[in-house]
């Protein structure tokens, strides 16, 4: 195994050495570096052209070219790493370690959410194959698969932050549009529900009727500038979140599991006050991060002391309850900050561009994270909304595939439960040609993040490739691209081993 | 299980989905903002804006209002004098038909008691550095490289152009009250206004070649100043033979300051190529005399505050109430799009840029937003060649033109050649279908109106544009000799027809009595406007050849093509600016003209004018180019800003800093 | 094919027996493999929707702006019923603000002096064809590299997944790029052509996943104590076993060329002007849509109408092909009648 990954390894170099080669020339024959002088009618130009021709080093041919470059970076006679100068002349390792952090914020949220997601509702498509909820989702995938993320972001951005931010300043629903919003979204929510044509009619009026009251409170009460769900809302969402959880993953006969995702839920909805005053008082991401292991931990604690026997099921339901009622107390927090925020946005708290608020004057932890998320709740969702799609449709695809095998036919023949069936034996095989996929979007982050950074005007990877290639910026082109390749093959290689740890019935062969 | 999912979905879809059925209203401002975001169409690149690299215009736009020196541009792209700074003059003019140096002197006076924003007396040893950095000459004779080699360790952006052929490194004279300094040169400069010197901070740039980090006291600045100043005479003294017993001494005095200046020149070149700045930051490096700081600086905006100290280094005094500058930058390529829906959303209050239909109609639109149609200093034409182009493309003159095998260095034999009759008459007639109005309306009008339906200016001059002051005396000089290009489109046709017939009896509409090669670049505007030209051309009886390269900027020298349209970009406003374009070795001549009694036209530009005598040197010229048909202005391209509606004073300027030239005037 | 035809015997009679449940229950008993995918393809209405869609857009667009092939010096072209192309320069249009009238049903680009029908279609017909280029080109040299890597294996395998790394580490906005610059006049084939040739990289790793759990099944090693050839193996066991992911992969691979082909095109690397395609409509008048809608709205619906018929007819096709998705047929009648909690449980 050793020798395999070894031998993998220095192959991945070849084949890095051969990728950067090739783009660089491909990059050098796309253009002309001294286009954007050529019209210009400066009177120092030709002084201007010598020096850009000597700083590009344009009289050695690309190909040969490629290697002084190379030389540098290995520090070859200088002894000393050197990734050169972009045109800007400024240092190209500067410029890239300053935009790997923004583009990986960017699309980690977006690439988590989408896997979660698509998996979910693709096994959740794939276990009601044919069902309405099945149709639905295919029409969606489908349809969010066939959008071009730039088409999107326009419309997103018109209607999410700006005509939103319009409708903050005087929050109210009227009642016409609140019947017709109730309605479309009461549609929509129907369409994940299967059954008869009564029992359809049933759920789409409870729907309405629930939306409409919902929406007319929340209106009455100005919710969207002061928003909160308040240790009740907590409660109410974290109850009912444990008991859904415990359904799925343990099913309600087990009263155990039950029992200890209600417990961490409590435990959640008791630190509701203490949490915030923690937190107000000194408020920082380390404290956060220890808050929720400390969360977690207990959780795990206590699905282990609640029964002695099958622990998993019980652990899981306690841990994923923990999880989601942490997860709304810190929403919670986030709306409260919402109302400070606007005041400090001068009353436009959606943002249509950039990583983060350049004016915000703040200190509060939540006030500036809300910050951040305001920023990136749209590049986050359009980038979620097209990504979500593929594994959605994978993860079907795959899960039918295995709940048609004959291993799957045996364990429902000996009496095994749907859910595990589906669980311990259909899921995780279904999972592993989803292993390729992932490393596949890995290895395509920057491609992707060009056209993502540049419509929401972010500074990461990918807008830096982009300038690259308008500018004809090699140094900065290629490091970006040689990062890209480098986590392209590495992606391949990981999946790779991942596959044959995984399926034992793919043997690495020596 | 389902009333979860379905609260839960309902309070997704409630927080998420709200949106729909709003009632519009406009956006209220905050009465308190002193704080003004400008969005950049590019990245900062640095906090030098004469270093060697790419596009120094939002360094520019980002230090303007830092600094003040002699002169500035106002909107109307008019240079005007900073008397608040200090005052400048002729002093000696004397060049006569035998020029020699010092024969043209200029002298600049600082405004005494202007100080920097560390407190430091500005003298005119400040305005010496900016010499070292523009002189070819002071840099080989100072032992620091030579700049045409690209071996100077001034890694300076000022070297070349007419100020660095005609100044020397003993160009430099500092009065003894260390308030003046007279710049000679060896001819007559009719750009002297353009060339002053601005102030550099020269006791911060020793203080940092001695590795200083921290403010030095006022005793030590003095000292500093006047190192800088022995150090930059001190590397071009001229040394005694080697006999005299001073020779060891001033070689080794002289040696200590080119040491020194080598230095400051490596530092010059390196220390302010930064894009982050903090409170760490060495403050040496911010040190500045204008009315605003530097404050911080990140890879996606900086942040620029009003001088604690007030206005103490000759800007003009402030009348707006701004505190707080902002400027951010783009990621990548503009999307302008998304500027006009950042200012709408009130993220942004100023951008200023070229104008597209997207941008307009989404800042035009928004409430709140006052929407401004400007010009930008490019302007479109079509050049049309009448010889052999005086740069030739070998080694790499063989192309592959639309599958055929192209000599571009051959020699240019097509219906243009030469300034016979027939050669004009041919180029008038070509001239004459260019639908110029049309095309105007197209990337003029229409831009900011799909509906419009008058007409927007042509482009009538070769020398002024539009923006200019001149430009209305200048076009009713030349006037008569437009008469028959800015005829309505039926009658030019006609006539254009007429004169191919002249030559090609048998020509009539269709007839492709000549073919003429038409270069361009792929941009949709030149595309359409080709088009327009073939349909046109057509009813002439002239074919035209359209030729889309992507490689056309390095082709315009290719002597295949009769003609091209492209834009010329102007960075500046000078007298000789546009020479280069149409003299017979001009750097910007590839169409070839060869014109000795133009040249002679255009020498004028290279002498003394007044305002009023240099609209008479334009005319002349312009008529000797309009009779002989080289090149035809096509329209001038607009460009658009948009802000916040509650800023006043906002005058956008065709040339950068765009927008906040006046900073001093600019508040709530 | 023993095997094959054995369970379609058993499943046909299962339909049989359940006959009662529902008219439409597709008889598939004596009928050829053929006729069984067709059936069963045309049982899945959406699909059927969209490839009669496909068809006649396809035919309409390629009637209303007639066919344009070779360079613009030596042209071969077959005029549309359309009044306009798209290289036509209007002056002026009945509607001042360019607005849709009986002139110009889709309404008319001032700037570019344009109908905007005809560059719709036009678009229609470039986005069409790259991405039929693409999607072939990548699915045929994907299937086939997946297949032999992952059923060969060893050192065959291991040098073409290497060189499926290599391939996958060059973008595409720089084959974009530089097509656009050095062949940007030769129309928009090569840029097809081009990406086409760097776009199997998904496919065939999803393939040779296949073919590599495949291999090592049951059936397989059946098949070769049997004496069945490697040929054998290959195209009439594992083959038809692994057409699920094959076609679904093709046409997301197909509906990710058009998008693609916009992305590049959004970023000034796709398509070059003269030439125009839904991607470049789209970001040319991206900024339009509150107040000339029509110029925003109809290449994204198209684009997004052609990227749907793709994936639904791959879905039809998949369940078609696929010999393990005949049951379905029988749940899916079933459960238009029951509701679907009830046929799980009883399942």
């Amino acid at each position: 195994m050793l020798a395999y990954i070894g031998r993998r390894i220095s192959i991945a170099l070849l084949i890095l050495f051969g990728s950067t080669y090739l783009t660089y020339n491909l990059a050098a024959y796309s253009g002309d570096p001294l286009a954007g002088i050529r019209e210009s009618t400066d009177p120092k130009k030709e002084a201007i052209m010598a020096e850009l021709s000597r700083f590009y080093q344009l009289d050695v041919p690309p190909p040969a070219r490629y290697f002084l470059w190379i030389q540098k970076i290995f520090g070859i006679g200088t002894g000393q790493i050197d990734f050169g100068l972009t045109a800007k002349r400024l240092s190209v390792l500067d410029e890239i370690s300053a935009a790997i952090p923004t583009t990986l914020r960017l699309v980690t949220v977006a690439t988590f959410l989408a896997i979660i997601l698509g998996i979910t509702f693709g096994v959740l498509s794939a276990i009601r194959q044919y069902s309405r909820l099945d149709y639905t989702l295919t029409f969606l995938s489908f349809f969010l698969f066939s959008l071009p993320i730039f088409w999107v972001a326009v419309m997103l951005k018109e209607y999410l932050v700006i005509q939103f931010n319009t409708f903050l300043e005087d929050p109210t629903i009227n009642i016409v549009s609140n019947l017709l919003i109730s309605a479309v979204l009461a549609v929509v929510i129907t369409g994940f529900v299967s059954g008869t044509r009564k029992r359809v009619l049933i759920t789409w009026g409870a729907t309405f009727a629930i939306l409409m009251v919902v929406l007319q409170i929340a209106s009455l009460i100005s919710w969207f500038r002061q928003p909160s769900l308040g240790i009740f809302g907590v409660a109410i969402l974290g109850i009912s979140t444990s008991v859904g959880l415990t359904h799925v993953f343990a099913g309600l006969g087990n009263k155990k599991a039950l029992y200890a995702g209600l417990a961490a839920t409590g435990v959640g909805v008791a630190f509701y006050y203490p949490f915030g005053q923690i937190m107000n008082a000194s408020g920082n991401y380390a404290l956060f991060g220890g808050l929720a292991l400390l969360m977690l931990s207990m959780s795990y604690f206590i699905g282990y002391f609640f029964t002695k026997i099958d622990k998993g099921p019980v652990i899981r339901s306690a841990m994923l309850s923990a999880f989601f009622v942490s997860f709304f107390v810190v929403v919670d927090k986030f709306m409260q900050a919402w109302a400070p925020y606007y005041t400090l946005t001068d009353g436009k708290p959606m943002q249509t561009d950039g990583a983060y608020n350049l004016t915000l004057e703040t200190n509060d932890f939540w006030v500036l994270n809300l910050d951040l998320i305001t920023h990136l709740a749209l590049p986050t969702l359009a980038l979620t909304l097209i990504s979500f799609a593929g594994y959605l449709r994978y993860s079907r695809a795959s899960l039918l595939e295995v709940l048609n095998m004959d291993y799957v036919r045996t364990a429902r023949a000996k009496g095994m439960p749907e859910r595990e069936v589906i669980l311990r034996h259909a899921f995780r095989n279904s999972m592993l040609p989803l292993t390729t996929l992932v490393a596949f979007d890995i290895a395509g982050i920057v491609g992707g993040a060009i056209i993502t950074e540049r419509v929401f005007s972010w500074r990461g990877m990918g807008s830096l490739a982009n300038e690259a290639i308008v500018n004809q910026d090699l140094n900065l082109l290629m490091a970006t691209f040689a990062i890209t390749a480098f986590l392209a093959v590495m992606a391949t290689l990981v999946a790779d081993l991942l596959y044959s740890v995984l399926d034992p019935r793919i043997r690495i062969r020596k | 299980m389902k009333k979860t999912m379905i609260k839960g979905f309902a309070l997704v879809a409630a927080s998420v989905l709200g949106v729909t059925g709003l009632s519009l209203a406009p956006a209220n401002a905050s009465a308190a903002n002193k704080t003004m975001v400008v969005q950049e169409s590019n990245a900062l690149s640095g906090l030098n804006t004469a270093v060697n690299g790419f596009n120094l215009l939002t360094n520019s736009d980002v230090l303007g209002p830092t600094g003040a020196g002699f002169t500035y541009y106002n909107n109307k792209a008019q240079l005007v004098r900073n008397t608040a700074f200090g005052t400048f003059k002729i002093t000696k003019n004397d060049c006569g038909s035998t020029p020699s140096f010092g024969c043209f002197k200029v002298t600049y006076t600082v405004k005494k008691g202007l100080k920097y924003s560390d407190g430091t007396l500005i003298t005119a040893q400040d305005l010496l550095l900016s010499h070292a950095i523009s002189s070819s000459d002071y840099s080989i004779k100072a032992g620091l490289g030579d700049p045409s080699e690209g071996t100077a360790k001034f890694d300076s952006a000022g070297y070349g152009g007419a100020y660095d052929d005609h100044t020397r490194a003993e160009s430099f004279d500092l009065s003894d009250d260390n308030f003046s300094v007279t710049v000679s040169y060896d001819a007559f400069q009719p750009d002297w206004q353009v060339f002053g010197p601005g102030p550099g901070a020269v006791h911060a740039m020793v203080g940092i070649a001695k590795g200083k980090k921290t403010f030095q006291t006022a005793r030590t600045n003095a000292t500093y100043k006047s190192l800088f100043e022995e150090a930059y005479y001190g590397s071009i003294a001229t040394l005694p033979s080697q006999s005299d017993p001073d020779y060891e001494d001033e070689l080794g005095a002289r040696d200590d300051a080119r040491a020194l200046m080598k230095k400051i020149a490596a530092k010059w070149s390196t220390v302010w190529n930064i894009t982050t700045v903090n409170s760490s930051t060495n403050p040496l490096l911010l040190i500045s005399n204008g009315t605003f700081r530097l404050e911080s600086c990140t890879s996606t905006g900086c942040t620029l505050v009003k001088n604690p100290n007030g206005n103490i280094g000759g800007a003009p005094k402030q009348t707006g109430n701004l505190e707080k500058m902002i400027f951010k930058f783009t990621a990548g390529t503009l999307d302008d799009t998304a500027v006009g829906q950042a200012i709408a959303a009130g993220t942004v209050d100023i951008y200023s840029g070229a104008a597209t239909s997207s941008f307009w109609s989404v800042v035009n639109n928004a409430s709140g937003v006052t929407a401004f149609k400007g010009n930008v200093l490019t302007y479109e034409h079509l050049d049309l060649r009448t010889g052999n182009s005086i740069f030739p493309m070998a080694p790499d003159n063989i192309k592959t033109i639309e599958g055929s095998t192209v000599n571009c260095d051959a020699d240019y034999n097509g219906p243009f050649a030469g300034n016979s009759q027939q050669a004009k008459d041919l180029r008038k007639a070509f001239m004459l279908i260019v639908p110029r109005q049309t095309i105007a309306n197209n990337y003029i009008g229409k831009v900011f109106d799909p509906a419009f339906s008058g007409n927007s200016p042509v482009l009538n001059s070769l020398f002024s544009l539009t923006t200019e002051g001149d430009y209305a005396k200048v076009t009713a000089g030349s006037s008569a000799y437009l008469t028959d290009l800015n005829k309505d489109q039926t009658t030019r046709v006609a006539l254009a027809l007429a004169l191919v017939k002249k030559y090609y009896p048998s020509a009539a509409a269709g007839s492709d009595s000549f073919t003429v090669k038409l270069l361009t670049s792929s941009r949709p505007s030149r595309v359409a406007n080709a088009g327009l030209m073939t349909t046109e051309a057509a009813k002439a009886g002239i074919k035209v050849e359209h030729y889309i390269r992507s490689t056309w900027s390095s082709e315009l020298d290719c002597n295949f093509f009769d003609a091209a349209e492209f834009a010329w970009v102007k960075t500046g406003l000078s007298q000789t600016g546009t020479n280069p374009q149409y003299e017979s070795d001009g750097g910007n001549n590839s169409a070839g003209w060869n014109d000795s009694t133009l040249d002679t036209l255009l020498g004028e530009f290279e002498k003394l004018q007044t305002a009023t005598s240099l609209i008479t040197t334009k005319i002349n010229a312009e008529k000797r180019l309009w009779s002989n048909y080289y090149s035809l202005p096509m329209y001038q391209w607009p460009g658009a800003s948009a802000w916040n509606s509650d800023l006043k004073n906002i005058l956008p300027s065709p040339l950068a800093p765009n927008v906040t030239w006046n900073y001093w005037q600019i508040g709530y | 094919m023993a095997i094959n035809s054995k369970k379609t015997k058993k499943a046909a009679a299962e339909v049989e027996q359940n006959s009662e449940v529902g008219k439409d229950v597709i008889q598939i008993q004596g009928l050829s493999q053929g006729q069984i995918i067709r059936k069963k393809f045309f049982a899945h209405k959406p699909a059927v929707a969209g490839l009669i869609f496909m068809i006649l857009f396809t035919l309409f667009v390629f009637s209303a702006s007639g066919i344009h092939l070779g360079s613009e010096k030596d042209p071969f072209t077959i005029q549309g019923w359309w009044k306009f192309a798209h290289t036509d320069t209007i002056l002026t249009s009945d509607c001042p603000t360019g607005c849709p009238t009986w002139n110009h049903p889709m309404g008319y680009v001032p700037t570019q002096a344009k109908d905007y029908f005809a560059l719709v279609m036009r678009g229609s017909e470039i986005s069409l064809m790259v991405m039929v280029v693409i999607g072939s080109l990548g699915g045929l040299i994907g299937t086939v590299m997946g297949s032999v890597s992952g059923f060969f294996g060893g050192i065959i395998d291991a040098v073409m997944m290497r060189f499926t790394d290599f391939i996958i580490t060059v973008p595409s906005i720089l084959i974009g790029a530089v097509i656009g610059y050095r062949m940007g006049n030769l129309g928009v084939l090569p840029l097809a052509v081009f990406l086409g040739l760097f776009a199997w990289t998904g496919l065939t790793r999803l393939v040779r996943g296949e073919f590599l759990s495949l291999r090592e099944r049951e059936f397989v090693d059946a098949a070769r104590v049997a004496g069945a050839s490697n040929t054998r193996i290959i195209f009439k066991h594992i083959l038809p076993n692994s057409v699920g992911v094959i076609i679904v992969s093709t046409t997301l691979l197909l509906s990710g060329a058009i998008l693609t082909e916009t992305g590049l095109s959004f970023l000034g690397f796709g398509v070059q002007y003269p030439d125009v395609s839904l991607g470049v409509l789209i970001s040319e008048h991206q900024g339009e849509f509150i107040y000339a809608p029509w110029l925003f709205w109809w290449p994204g619906v198209i684009i997004v109408a052609i990227a749907l018929s793709i994936n639904f007819i791959g879905d039809g096709l998949r369940d078609a092909f696929d010999p393990r998705q005949r049951r379905q047929l029988k749940r899916k009648d079933y459960l238009a009648k029951t509701s679907t909690r009830d046929a799980v449980n009883k399942k």
